[in-house]
């Protein structure tokens, strides 16, 4: 069918659990889009990865119709699966929790390259390795 | 029930550690406003074209957090932005890092966007009628083609869609057998069986549209034994038919013309959509080398819709 994308909504929700609560209900309320049939399909699409937080990109038509696509896991979230920890520090300037390496942080940045809207690989890079300091994380050679 | 909306203004640089923070805060997830996420997205290959609203160019990256009014903001806020504040100790830019809080009022999400879907006269017999209201005909003969609005294009809305209904109406006989290519959400599948047809196939690449046109299908009595499957275009299909109907995109049309052609019986119609006026030349030139004629042109708004029928043989 013909159609023009006038609208796009990226969430980060969890995988499996969409509901019309926040953040769902306002911001495709404000898209004026069928939440409901939105919360089944990414429901049923992610109900695999449950315990995840999932990305999703919401591409919404002039007709209110909409489409949309999951994305791999958050920067913040692989890095905690690469470092091996489950939570992140509440006080990364003083206290540190975990170390990646620099090859980790490459191939982060690598598989999220297209999703971060980063031009090159480098500017990935300095997106997650930002993203793990500011969780405590250090980032060695 | 309130929520607290915690938006910040940051970069897109900072999305990835600023959305951390908040859902690790206590939000049940982040919605991303950031118009790099509309400007590379994806060709989803079904045809679609982007319009980019410049006011949204200009308004930068936003990430909003909902947190319930019974989480305490005052302890809440100043954390979330000492810890938002440090990212600049990290090498990301946050810059311009304004924080707003607004209140929002629980409303009924789950339902609140139905009131945007109303029943809606498309053509003098055809009118769409979201599933849940209670329409009744209002003139002898008209028809009502149930939707269930959402998953895959085609509410009835959309000059493209309200073009095509039109011409079904004009072209349709008894019996006839139909083609559609790119079903969507079924609606002129469903629309072809309202005005008489006899059998009808419905296709699409897509699998959500699929789907969305099979459960469509179900809502409409007299639409049931509309067949519904996954296919590119026209490829591997060898049914024969009086009409065919595509209401995709130029770019797809063109490369469909000579599988329409094929199918198409003699003086049979060929009806597409979904044309912008810099795109209608070439489709039409396209149609006429064909062997198509050109029997009607369709305009509403900035799209237009093309009748073109196949002649008999001299």
């Amino acid at each position: 069918m013909a159609k023009k994308v006038v609208n796009v909504v990226k969430l980060q929700i969890p995988a499996g659990k969409a509901s019309p609560a926040p953040p769902v209900g306002p911001a495709l309320g404000q898209a004026q889009v069928n939440i409901m049939g939105f919360c089944k399909e990414f429901n049923a699409r992610t109900a695999d990865q449950a315990g995840m937080i999932i990305p999703v990109v919401i591409s919404v038509y002039e007709d209110r119709s909409f489409t949309f696509v999951t994305k791999t896991p958050p920067a913040a979230i692989l890095l905690k699966k690469a470092a091996g920890v489950e939570t992140g520090s509440g006080e990364p300037n003083t206290k540190k929790v975990a170390t990646v390496t620099r090859d980790q942080v490459r191939e982060i940045a690598e598989t999220k390259q297209q999703d971060l809207n980063a031009a090159d690989v480098e500017a990935a890079m300095r997106m997650v390795e930002g993203t793990a300091r500011s969780m405590g994380f250090v980032v060695e050679d | 029930m309130k929520w607290n909306e915690v938006s910040v203004h940051t970069t897109n640089e900072a999305v990835e550690a600023v959305s951390n923070i908040l859902i690790e805060m206590g939000s049940g997830g982040v919605a991303i406003e950031n118009i790099q996420d509309f400007l590379n997205l994806p060709d989803d290959g079904f045809g679609e074209i982007k319009v980019v609203n410049e006011a949204d160019v200009e308004k930068g990256v936003r990430v909003k957090a909902y947190y319930p009014e019974t989480l305490f903001l005052n302890e809440l806020l100043p954390e979330i932005k000492h810890r938002i504040n440090d990212l600049q100790y990290v090498g990301l830019s946050i810059e311009p890092n304004e924080i707003q809080v607004n209140e929002v009022e629980e409303e009924n999400w789950a339902t609140a966007w139905k009131k945007y879907y109303h029943p809606q006269h498309i053509t003098r017999f055809l009118t769409v009628a979201p599933q849940w209201e209670t329409y009744e005909p209002m003139i002898e003969g008209e028809k009502v083609i149930r939707l269930d609005p959402g998953l895959a294009f085609g509410t009835g809305t959309h000059p493209t869609t309200r073009l095509s209904m039109q011409a079904l109406e004009t072209y349709i006989r008894e019996n006839d057998t139909i083609l559609d290519v790119g079903t969507g959400s079924g609606v002129l599948s469903i629309a072809s069986k309202a005005l008489g047809a006899g059998e009808v196939y419905a296709f699409d690449l897509d699998e959500v549209a699929v789907r969305s046109a099979k459960e469509n299908v179900k809502l409409n009595v007299y639409a049931q034994d509309v067949h519904v499957a996954a296919n590119d275009l026209l490829k591997g299909i060898s049914t024969e038919a009086d009409l065919i109907v595509a209401n995709i995109l130029a770019e797809i049309i063109l490369p469909l013309i000579p599988d329409a052609w094929r199918l198409v019986k003699t003086n049979g119609y060929f009806i597409t959509s979904g044309i912008i006026e810099s795109k209608k030349d070439r489709v039409q030139q396209a149609l006429n080398q064909q062997g198509f004629e050109i029997l009607q042109i369709l305009q509403m708004k900035d799209w237009f819709a093309i009748v073109a029928q196949k002649p008999e043989e001299d």
